[in-house]
């Protein structure tokens, strides 16, 4: 049993690195990356559960941390953004971003990245309707989805390639 | 956002969590969190210890029983429900509606028990349950308790539940030879807010035998027609009286009026949705 108790202490690994932390319960875990380890790449866009910003992969599965308390990731394996990129190489999804223009200002793109990922992860091979029920929970305030989207189906396995190209048709239409 | 002062505390079994929940005034059980987070950010409901319930093995489990019925978790998570073989064999409608909960995210965290207990008249399990006549199963520390689904939901984010109980699983009974159930929402966007929904559930021999029909969004908590289903028993699975019986949802309704529909808008499409909902139910049955 955890102890009760107003303060924690919790152990995490997050992209590989093992942290050891006294944490409030009450603070979110999304405030324990950002303000406690420093790790700003997770953005906070609504802190009301809405905009998927704050997306990260906790334990295999992705959650959007606004939405967890810091105590309750005792014990988690964590992935965020920054651990996407290997040695300052962006990766094969971060790079299709790039290439496709799936960002603009890039407040949403670690969340949409992370979803992404977890998404490609459990569906290599995504349709175009399964890649925008994918990333519903992730809100965009400039691309309009259509790069983001493409940019995902770039890196996609299979015919991934050939239905970015059907987006664009469906664009020019 | 910086929520009031909390205590937090993991129990390591359901008993432990029903002595710390029966023995402090101010706890709360913590579930999937995606309801309860926000209510603590907006500090609407004083809650003193946080007793987390989400990884407890006790109320992770979904098994089928000999005779077809389903018992679900408190804290199985939508997601696990929609990836559950047994849920997706003889309850596939509990699985394809868990599918439809809002985005990814709230699906890896939110729990069965959860959208039950917190009877937000838009959630999407309520009325699912309410027409599949499901049992809500409670402990306390003084033993357990069980209610049917149609009286657990007591008003809006009002339950059964008394202090220091918990939900600890849901019964669903096997739908029968030659029985379907059938769920339809009108909503605002794909999987998201909606304005009236209806889950029916029927078994046809020749004629409907049996028929249930729920409607959510017209009250505060999911109500049964009974109207409607009266019409529907002992008559034939037709279209023309299928709609004719959803006709009967007339004045007896009152729904609220906000700004995605008025009170008349929600009751008449109601009927829209009450029709399409039985239909899919005499279909899914007929496939069977
Ligand atoms: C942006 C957003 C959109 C959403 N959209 C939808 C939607 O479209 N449809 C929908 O259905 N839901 C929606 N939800 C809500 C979500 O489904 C929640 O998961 C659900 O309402 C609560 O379940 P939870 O497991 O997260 O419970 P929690 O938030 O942990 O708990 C909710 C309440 O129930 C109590 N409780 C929880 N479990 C038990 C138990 N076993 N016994 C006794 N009491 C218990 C808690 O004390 C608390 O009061 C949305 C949430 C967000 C943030
Ligand atoms: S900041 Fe977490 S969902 Fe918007
Ligand atoms: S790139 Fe600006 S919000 Fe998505």
């Amino acid at each position: 049993m955890t102890e009760q108790g107003t303060t924690h202490v919790i152990e995490v690994t997050i992209n590989g690195r093992l942290y050891s932390r006294t944490v409030e319960a009450r603070q979110l875990l999304v405030h324990f990356l950002r303000d406690t380890l420093d790790l700003t790449g997770t953005h906070i866009g609504c802190d009301t559960g809405s905009c998927g910003a704050c997306s990260i992969i906790l334990n295999g599965k992705l959650v959007k941390s606004c939405m967890m308390l810091a105590p309750q990731a005792d014990g988690a394996v964590i992935e965020t953004v920054e651990g996407l990129a290997n040695d300052g190489e962006l990766n094969p999804l971060q790079e299709s971003f790039s290439r496709n223009h799936g960002l603009q200002c890039g407040y949403c793109t670690p969340g949409m990245l992370m979803a992404g990922t977890y998404l490609l992860r459990e569906n290599p091979n995504p349709t175009e309707e399964e890649i925008r029920r994918g990333i519903k929970g992730n809100i965009c305030r400039c691309t309009g989805y259509v790069n983001i989207v493409r940019s995902i189906m770039d890196v996609a396995g299979g015919h991934g390639a050939e239905q970015a190209d059907g987006i664009v048709g469906e664009e020019q239409r | 956002m910086l929520l009031k002062s909390v205590n937090y505390v993991r129990p390591e079994s359901v008993t432990e969590a029903l002595d710390i929940l029966s023995s402090n005034e101010g706890a709360a059980p913590l579930a999937g969190g995606q309801s309860l987070t926000n209510v603590l950010k907006h500090r609407v409901a004083s809650v003193d210890l946080l007793v987390d319930i989400s990884a407890l093995g006790e109320l992770r489990t979904i098994t089928r029983a000999g005779d077809g019925s389903l018992e679900v978790g408190a804290c199985v998570t939508y997601d696990e429900i929609d990836h559950s073989p047994d849920v997706r064999a003889g309850h596939a409608i509990l699985a394809r509606e868990s599918s439809h909960i809002e985005d990814q995210q709230i699906r890896n965290r939110g729990t069965i028990g959860g959208n039950c207990c917190l009877s937000d008249p838009t959630n999407n399990l309520p009325p699912l349950l309410v027409a599949l006549d499901a049992t809500m199963n409670i402990r306390a520390v003084g033993g357990t308790r069980h209610v049917a689904a149609e009286d657990f939901f007591k008003g809006y984010f009002l339950t059964a539940l008394e202090p220091g109980e918990l939900l600890v699983s849901i019964t669903i009974p096997p739908i029968p030879v030659g029985g379907g159930a059938g769920y339809v929402s009108l909503s605002v966007a794909t999987d998201s807010k909606t304005i009236v929904r209806a889950a029916a559930r029927v078994r046809v021999d020749g004629v409907i035998e049996e028929v249930r029909v729920v409607l959510a969004r017209v009250a505060s908590v999911p109500i049964r027609h009974h109207a409607m289903e009266e019409a529907l028993r002992g008559v034939a699975p037709t279209a023309e009286l299928v709609r004719a019986a959803a006709e009967l949802i007339g004045s007896d309704v009152e729904p609220i009026a906000d700004g995605h529909g008025s009170s008349d808008y929600r009751r008449k499409m109601a009927r829209v949705v009450a029709r399409r909902a039985v239909l899919a139910a005499i279909e899914e049955g007929g496939r069977k």
